[in-house]
């Protein structure tokens, strides 16, 4: 048994002992907001934050995540109006929306590292693929946020 | 529309209780977890098939599209809502289950592909709208006794003037009895002039799910009960599975598939997708496989070039005789390769098969099919079979076919228990059904005006209609010639031919499907004959278009928008396609920079007419989804096999466009009306061929051969 720390609550989880975070948040934790897309960090739809920093959780076992603070998409903010999320619904971002929930979290993180970031600083660490091609508006959405 | 049609669609006959995403509550890991977005509140009403109404005066359309991206959920909501007469503030949407009552009104099939969801939904959509709206108003006539003529709908209330007073009831209040009133057949629509909400930009309904968190894709199905499956596929196409191996420890089952093995466990997916990957199972692969090659799969394409007897898709004149006869000539053969379809969310689906039951959850394009299949698979009637349509994490085209659905149902049949299936995403890119490679050859003459006075194009491209059993061995596949004939520009004379290509590489419909390989080939030769006749290419599309105003309006919107006429920045170029398809016109203008094998994409400039447009800011987002899936396409895109192993198989070796290779894109959305074109595919068929035309322009090198460049590596 280990004790993650998920958005603010404990959870003691029996998970192996090279587990991804991914699989342990998804389907143990039952938080689905953090997808699977490659399993290899290179798509970063399952980033989530560890302390504060974006991390590709599909990669990282969970047992490096004791210890640490883990925020997924549904530990953002309570109500869904952290300003990154209205800004995302502002500029009408998502199609499918598989990817946004990494995309949406990069961007929170760096704005909370650095509140005075440039808009092409910040999108220009953005790594995440987006298969339906919403970068132009995630760009907007950063910009309308930065100013 | 054919109201007698609609009228047997819009009874409640036969409906199946939706309710499709509200499936209630599973305790999974100590967690409550919501399986759906829609929320329950009070009691509600289906006041006809497409319309539900809750006591909180809440409106739920129901969608009998997948919600893949393309923003259907809205789209569809919004021309149900307007002649509803609904209070847009109130309206939500549910995915329909797969019932006859949801087919598309023009393809009469519960699918979602050919941009086909608004050109097939809207007119039928519009008589639901109004006929749940005479319904309400029929149900506050009766209440108040006066003639229902008398009653005004207006923004989610029914009023009217009894006695010298004014009465309103709201649409919650009026439903239950609304809901027990004959539907009828003819309503009177909304004059266009006073629509509210079609044509309008409105906000997307399911942008809150979509960033928080909440919104189920069917990856993140969770049912009580279930049990996580993964597959291993016989890593060479075409191979079956010898010997089902031992049960892994750890696993709760093995189940054999045809080509593939599932294990079952009872944790979770990651466990499965372990074992499934050290699984070492015996397979029978045929001789044939080492035909399954990319080489040996071009060397006979040129083979079949030369040598095959064609079938005819098109034939006016004698092309043959006036390019012969012309005073100048082209002969160019273009090659495309194989391409995956990487949708984000990897293939998956979830099923509980008892003996009287299958209910199923799926990320599907083709909810009616996956009710056939698993009547197929089960034995059990169509009445016993649920379908969920959750939303897709993309689409493209692979969540039409049946495979992974037919795989999940039959191990859920196995164990008699819920099953959630998922594909790694090495799965998912070594057993796609790829979009077909082709070679193709365009002759074409001029005259001494530079007009096309002879145009021949062969095509060779395997067929996915024949590899489906849709079309005979020696039939032109309409999939693979579309975007080859009956082009705008009407040649005075004229030959489309078809070879089939036999390569037996799964093939399948990948974001629209033909034209992403002959708008290609069109556009590229188009150019080229531009160039041979020293003629603009702006200039010699506009000439050819001369008499299609329509076509002309887009053309000449796309070159204003990319600034055809200006300056190009010193290092820059632009190249310009066309493409008319899917009941749409699109033109791209393409600007580069750069030089010979290295350049970066400035900025696609893109106008498109639709006619009727019903929610401006989709149609712009669909042509920006499309413009990027025509970059990654072109630029990189390539599945290669090797006795029959596909390659590669992950994101690090199948480059996609990322942010930093964004380019500015400017949509232009022309409303020319009168008729309703589709939008999820148009966008993609006139990058490949403007990038290669403006890439032509910057370096005086033609590149007729995709993708155009190698694709970079990301580190692993």
């Amino acid at each position: 048994m280990i004790t993650l720390n998920v958005n603010g609550t404990n959870y003691q989880v029996n998970a192996g002992s090279d587990m991804p975070l991914l699989w342990v948040i998804r389907d143990i934790l039952g938080l689905t907001g953090t997808k699977y897309g490659c399993g290899i960090e290179q798509c970063g739809a399952c980033t989530v934050l560890v302390d504060g920093h974006p991390q590709k959780s599909c990669d990282m076992d969970a047992t490096e995540a004791v210890g640490r603070k883990i925020t997924t998409i549904e530990g953002l903010s309570a109500t869904g109006t952290h300003p990154v999320q209205l800004a995302w619904i502002a500029n009408q971002v998502p199609q499918c929306g598989y990817c946004q929930s990494g995309m949406i979290l990069c961007v929170a993180a760096a704005l909370a590292r650095n509140p005075k970031a440039k808009a092409t600083d910040i999108t220009g660490e953005l790594e995440n693929i987006c298969a339906c091609g919403t970068y132009q508006r995630i760009r907007n959405a950063v910009k309308s946020i930065t100013g | 529309m054919d109201n007698a049609l609609l009228d047997a669609r819009l009874t409640r006959r036969g409906f199946l209780r939706a309710g499709a995403l509200v499936v209630g509550y599973a305790t999974l890991g100590g967690v409550p977890h919501a399986i759906g977005t829609a929320e329950a509140a009070g009691s509600s009403a289906l006041v006809n098939a497409w319309v539900r109404i809750g006591s909180d005066n809440s409106v739920a359309v129901l969608i009998g599209s997948a919600e893949m991206g393309q923003g259907v959920c809205t789209s569809l909501a919004q021309i149900v809502a307007d002649e509803l007469q609904a209070d847009w503030t109130r309206v939500t949407f549910e995915f329909a289950p797969a019932a006859p009552a949801y087919a598309n009104f023009v393809t009469h099939a519960q699918l979602t592909g050919g941009s086909m969801s608004v050109r097939g939904y809207y007119a039928g959509l519009r008589v639901a709208g109004a006929a749940a709206r005479e319904m309400l108003k029929s149900a506050a006539a009766l209440a108040w006794g006066v003639p229902a003529s008398a009653c005004t709908a207006t923004n989610g209330t029914v009023t009217a003037i009894v006695g010298g007073v004014t009465k309103s009831m709201t649409y919650g209040a009026l439903a239950p009895a609304a809901a027990t009133l004959p539907v009828p057949a003819s309503p009177p629509l909304t004059p266009d002039s006073a629509l509210r909400f079609i044509g309008h930009s409105l906000p997307r309904l399911d942008l809150a799910a979509k960033t928080t968190g909440a919104a189920v894709f069917g990856i993140d199905v969770r049912v009580p009960g279930m049990a996580y499956a993964a597959i291993k596929h016989c890593p060479q196409l075409g191979g079956t599975l010898a010997v089902l191996p031992k049960k892994p420890s750890g696993a709760t089952a093995i189940v054999g598939l045809d080509n593939a093995v599932a294990v079952v466990v009872e944790d979770t997916t990651w466990h499965a997708i372990q074992l499934a990957r050290n699984l070492k199972p015996t397979w029978t692969i045929p001789s044939s496989v080492a035909d399954l090659t990319t080489a040996t799969i071009m060397t006979e394409a040129k083979s079949l070039m030369a040598s095959a007897t064609p079938a005819i898709a098109e034939s006016v004149g004698n092309p043959a005789a006036a390019i012969a006869a012309a005073k100048l000539q082209l002969d160019a053969t273009y090659d495309v390769p194989y391409l995956a379809h990487a949708t984000l969310e990897p293939l998956n689906c979830t099923a509980s098969v008892t003996r009287t039951s299958c209910e199923i959850w799926a990320p599907t394009q083709a909810a009616g099919i996956v009710a056939q299949t698993a009547a197929t698979l089960t034995g059990l009637p169509l009445s016993a079979i649920t379908v969920h349509t959750t939303f897709l994490g993309g689409g493209l085209g692979r969540k039409f076919e049946q495979d992974f659905i037919a795989q999940a149902i039959r191990v859920s049949q196995a164990l008699m228990r819920p099953v959630k299936l998922t594909w790694s995403r090495e799965e998912d890119f070594g057993n796609d059904q790829y979009r077909p490679m082709a070679l193709a050859r365009v002759q074409a003459g001029l005259d001494a005006t530079g007009a096309v006075v002879g145009w021949r194009n062969r095509i060779v491209s395997p067929s996915i209609l024949f590899q489906r059993g849709w079309v005979g061995p020696n039939d032109v596949d309409s999939q693979a010639v579309d975007g080859a004939i009956d082009l705008p520009y009407g040649f005075a004379t004229r030959a489309v031919e078809y070879v089939r290509h036999t390569a037996e590489i799964p093939v399948g419909f990948w974001r629209s499907v033909g034209f992403s390989i002959n708008t290609f080939v069109v556009e590229s030769a188009i150019d080229e004959l531009a160039t041979l006749a020293g003629i603009d290419p702006l200039a010699f599309r506009q000439r050819l278009l001369a008499n299609d105003a329509r076509s002309l309006g887009v053309l000449n919107a796309a070159a204003a928008l990319g600034g055809w006429n200006t300056p190009v920045p010193k290092g820059h170029a632009r190249g310009i396609a066309f493409c008319e398809g899917f009941g749409s016109t699109v033109a791209q203008v393409i600007e580069i920079a750069g030089k010979a094998g290295s350049i970066s994409v400035v900025r696609v400039s893109c106008a498109i007419d639709c006619g009727t447009v019903i929610n401006p800011d989709t149609v712009a987002a669909q042509m920006e989804g499309g413009i990027v899936q025509g970059l990654g396409a072109a630029l990189w895109g390539k599945m290669t096999f090797t006795n029959g192993v596909a390659s590669p198989r992950n994101f690090n070796g199948y480059a996609m466009v990322r942010m930093r290779n964004m380019p500015q894109v400017a949509v232009t959305v022309l409303a020319s009306g009168g008729f309703v074109g589709g939008v999820g595919e148009p966008g993609v068929p006139p990058v490949a061929p403007a990038l290669a035309n403006a890439y032509a322009r910057l370096t005086g090198i033609r590149l007729r051969s995709l993708p155009m460049f190698t694709a970079p590596r990301s580190g692993d």
